[in-house]
C-alpha cells in the first residue's frame, strides 16, 4: 500500500487521456510527413504512378518546406 | 485537463503559430525564394534545356498559395508534439507561471529540433538541391534529428534519476548531450550537394528563414501558455462547482 503511494507521488503521470497522446502522435507524423517529406506517396495512394511526377503536394507546401529546413531541391 | 480541452489548446494554438509563420514567410522568405528560383531557371537555360515559362510561373502560384496551408500543417505537426511533451514535463519544469514553462519549454524544443539539425544540415534555397539525392538527404537529415531529440530526452530522463542540485543537474545534462551532438556532428556526412549559387543568397535564406522558426517556436510557446491557463481555469471553477 505504502509503496504504490510513494510510486505515485514520484512518477509523473500526465493527466491527459492516452486517447487524446495517440490522437497527437498520428497529427504530428502525418502534418509532418506531408509538409516536410512527401515525394508524392500520399497521392499516390488515390492517384497511382501520377502522383510522383505532378507531385502536386510537394509542391504546394514546398516553400514551407525549403524554409523549415527540410531537405528539397 | 481533459481530452477535448487539451486537444483544443494544442492544435489552436499551433494553427495560430503556424497562421503567422507562413504570412511572415510570405513577407520575409519568398524574395530568396523567387530569387533562387530565377538563377535556377537561367542555369536550366543556359545548360539549353527547355524551360517552361508559363508552366513555371503556375507552379509558383500553386507554391506561394500554399505557404499559410503549410505554415499552419507544419505548426500543427509541432504543436502536437509540444503538446505530449508539455503535458509530461510540466511539472518538472521551473517555475509556477505555466506561460513561462510554455515558453521555456518551446525554446528548448526550438534548439533541439531545430537549431542543432540545422547546425549540420543547414535550411537551402531552390536551386541548391539536387534531386537524385533527395531520399539520402532526408535520411541523414531524419538521423540527425533523432540523434538530438532522443539523446535530449535521454538526458532528461537519466538527471530526473540523480539526487544533485538543479544547477548541477542542468550542467550535467547540458554536457552530456553537447557531447553525443558533437561526436554525431563529426561522424556523420555532410550534405552530398554542391552549391552552386551565390553563397551569399544561400547565407542570407538560412538566416532569415531560421529567424522565423524561431520566431514560430516562442509564438507556439506564448500561445499555448496562454491558451492553457484560460482553458485550465475553467476546468477548475467546474471541478469546484460540485
Ligand atoms: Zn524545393
Amino acid at each position: 500500500m505504502r509503496m504504490s503511494y510513494t510510486r505515485q507521488l514520484l512518477i509523473e503521470r500526465p493527466d491527459i487521456p492516452r486517447v487524446a497522446i495517440g490522437i497527437l502522435v498520428a497529427i504530428m507524423l502525418f502534418g509532418l510527413f506531408s509538409v516536410g517529406f512527401d515525394q508524392g506517396q500520399l497521392f499516390s495512394l488515390v492517384e497511382g504512378k501520377e502522383a510522383f511526377d505532378s507531385n502536386w503536394l510537394h509542391e504546394f507546401v514546398h516553400d514551407m518546406r525549403h524554409a523549415a529546413g527540410f531537405p528539397c531541391h | 485537463m481533459r481530452s477535448l480541452p487539451f486537444l483544443l489548446v494544442t492544435l489552436v494554438s499551433g494553427a495560430v503559430a503556424g497562421t503567422i509563420l507562413g504570412i511572415v514567410n510570405l513577407g520575409v522568405v519568398e524574395p530568396y525564394i523567387d530569387k533562387a528560383i530565377q538563377l535556377e531557371t537561367q542555369n536550366e537555360i543556359r545548360a539549353g534545356e527547355n524551360v517552361n515559362t508559363d508552366e513555371m510561373a503556375g507552379y509558383r502560384i500553386w507554391q506561394k498559395s500554399g505557404e499559410i496551408v503549410g505554415g499552419i500543417v507544419y505548426g500543427i505537426s509541432l504543436s502536437s508534439l509540444f503538446g505530449i511533451v508539455f503535458a509530461y514535463s510540466r511539472n518538472s519544469l521551473p517555475g509556477n507561471n505555466v506561460k513561462v514553462k510554455a515558453i521555456l519549454l518551446a525554446s528548448i524544443m526550438c534548439f533541439v529540433l531545430f537549431i542543432v539539425p540545422s547546425l549540420k544540415y543547414p535550411s537551402n534555397p531552390p536551386a541548391v538541391g539536387d534531386p537524385d539525392t533527395i531520399y539520402y538527404r532526408q535520411s541523414l537529415f531524419v538521423a540527425f534529428l533523432v540523434i538530438s531529440g532522443a539523446s535530449a530526452l535521454g538526458v532528461t530522463a537519466l538527471i530526473k534519476k540523480i539526487n544533485q542540485t538543479v544547477s548541477k543537474k542542468v550542467a550535467i545534462a547540458c554536457t552530456i548531450y553537447g557531447a553525443i551532438i558533437i561526436v554525431s556532428y563529426l561522424a556523420m556526412p555532410s550534405n552530398p550537394d554542391k552549391i552552386s549559387i551565390s553563397m551569399n543568397l544561400v547565407e542570407a535564406f538560412r538566416l532569415v528563414s531560421a529567424a522565423t522558426i524561431v520566431m514560430f517556436w516562442e509564438i507556439l510557446g506564448a500561445t499555448y501558455g496562454t491558451l492553457w491557463n484560460r482553458f485550465n481555469r475553467q476546468n477548475l471553477k467546474k471541478v469546484t462547482a460540485f
